[in-house]
């Protein structure tokens, strides 16, 4: 378990990211998340002497080749598609069914209603020997996470109002907030026990971010570029994956006892709202309340993994902004039916994080309670003069 | 006319390797049924850049690129399988019951 591959299978996942997000070709399209996804295999892995994270990297593996290949046969749609657009034959059913295959092969990626099943035995597979002897030291690590974020490099990109610097931006804090959780750790990678939990931690936090940041920021593309002439189709197939993932995400995290399997739950919830703002699409500013909402999932994700313990009521406040904005865009363009179903899911949530919230009030570790204060004071800070800078300059 | 007999060719082994990654216990089988679809679609490519592009090779790249992803796609998935193997003894997976609700 040296530290040069994870580094390479690390590194090699933020470039396929990258190049998803900047692609232009449909080969980059594919071959993007398919540099992605084959890292991401690799790192789930990692762990190769655990046999319930080797489980978990088997389902993952089999799910994303099934809808890599079937995001292959999308493409190739496409390119029919293309040929078909060119001999101007805009309404047939060929593009009707390459509309079908690529929503459900991005689907998968940002693991929004029906493809949802691997994620949450993926999560707990990954982190099943965290020890609750484990969480003090956690707790001592976590209030040195104050550094600077680059807030004022975000709102600076966002001013220039360009979506190939939106995504970018994205990555930017993505790969920032994991580097910065990897200094933190004054801590040379051996082989030891802590050290290798915190690199599974690291994993996890990773592949739960940067997968979704770039699938979703993919579909925006794809789905608004050259199916502009089918927008109806894509809006409902996009409406009921969003109404999906938020309600099953929800319900089922209501459910759980364990941890992470709630939280990769509540992740799959998430997802349906960013679905919302990806429907929204450009007027009235939906993929930029996307983004806005995006950033704070990310902070959110990325605290959470790292300190599973120290949730916080506060990120789920924060995220409210984000989540209000995103919810004001659909109700203007008429989504009544999505916003509302929206907002319910949203309370069924608060019920679940508040249920985390009790637990650690009235834990039976006292002594984790003061540090948990000074954790949720800052993400108060670092998140609210996020918001402040990006809806200034939204405008 | 020959445009159709080899789209249903294609529609042919993308269902079989469909059907064979989904009922399939064993991951090798798995693999194998991975590769199948994926070659389906590389014929598709090349049928249709043959119909649409004749003079160009805009299709035929993208069998290039699907068939180096496919390779890589299956070594990683040989390597998962035999991580598996050494600690299990067995590439089954109906035996995978350790991550339930």
């Amino acid at each position: 378990m040296a530290i040069a591959e994870f580094l390479l299978f690390v590194l090699t996942t933020t470039l396929g990211g990258m190049f998803l997000c900047g692609a232009n070709d449909l080969i980059t399209i594919f071959v993007a998340p398919e540099c992605f996804s084959l890292c991401s295999y690799l790192l789930s892995g990692y762990t190769k002497k655990d046999v319930r994270s080797n489980e978990a990297t088997t389902k993952y593996l089999l799910m994303g080749g099934a809808s890599s290949s079937i995001l292959v046969h999308e493409i190739e749609l496409q390119e029919i598609v293309n040929g078909l657009i060119n001999t101007q034959m805009y309404n047939s059913p060929g593009i009707s069914i390459a509309l079908i295959f690529i929503t459900v092969g991005i689907g998968f990626k940002l693991f929004p209603g029906p493809s949802h099943q691997w994620t949450p035995d993926l999560y707990e597979g990954m982190l099943h020997s965290w020890f609750s002897s484990f969480r003090d030291y956690e707790c001592n690590r976590s209030i040195r996470r104050q550094k600077d974020h680059p807030k004022m490099i975000i709102s600076w990109l966002l001013r220039t109002n360009q979506i190939r610097w939106f995504f970018f931006s994205i990555f930017l804090t993505c790969s920032y907030g994991t580097k910065v959780e990897k200094i933190e750790k004054n801590q040379s990678f051996t082989t030891t026990d802590e050290g290798f939990l915190e690199k599974l931690r690291i994993i996890i936090a990773f592949l739960s971010v940067t997968s979704k940041v770039a699938a979703s920021a993919s579909a925006t593309r794809i789905f608004y570029i050259p199916f502009y002439f089918s927008s109806n189709e894509w809006h409902i197939l996009l409406e009921i994956l969003a109404i999906l993932s938020m309600i099953l995400g929800n319900l089922i995290a209501i459910t759980q006892t364990s941890m992470k399997r709630m939280l990769a739950y509540s992740s799959i919830g998430q997802i349906g709202y960013v679905i919302i703002g990806i429907i929204v699409g450009d007027s009235n500013g939906g993929y930029a309340s996307m983004i806005t909402y995006m950033l704070f999932y990310i902070s959110m994700n990325l605290g959470t993994f790292a300190c599973i313990v120290l949730f916080g009521g506060l990120p789920p406040l924060a995220g409210f902004f984000g989540k209000l904005h995103l919810f004001w865009c659909g109700w203007q363009v008429g989504l009544y039916f999505l916003v509302s179903i929206g907002l319910l899911t949203s309370v069924v949530s608060i019920y679940y994080y508040l249920k985390i919230i009790k637990l650690l009030m009235t834990g039976r570790n006292q002594e984790i309670t003061p540090h948990v204060r000074n954790y949720k004071r800052s993400p108060l800070r670092s998140t609210n003069s996020i918001e402040l800078s990006i809806l200034f300059f939204q405008n | 006319m020959m445009l159709e007999h080899i789209l249903v060719l294609n529609a042919y082994l993308f269902s079989i390797g469909i059907y064979g990654f989904i009922t399939s216990r064993n991951m090798v089988r798995a693999l194998m049924c991975l590769e199948l679809i994926l070659n389906a679609v590389n014929i598709n490519f090349v049928t249709f850049s043959d119909f649409f592009y004749s003079r160009q090779l805009k299709g035929n790249i993208f069998s290039i690129f699907v068939i180096a992803i496919a390779a890589v796609e299956a070594t990683i998935g040989s390597t998962i399988v035999s991580s598996i193997y050494r600690n299990k003894k067995s590439t089954r997976i109906n035996q995978s019951t350790l991550l339930n609700k």
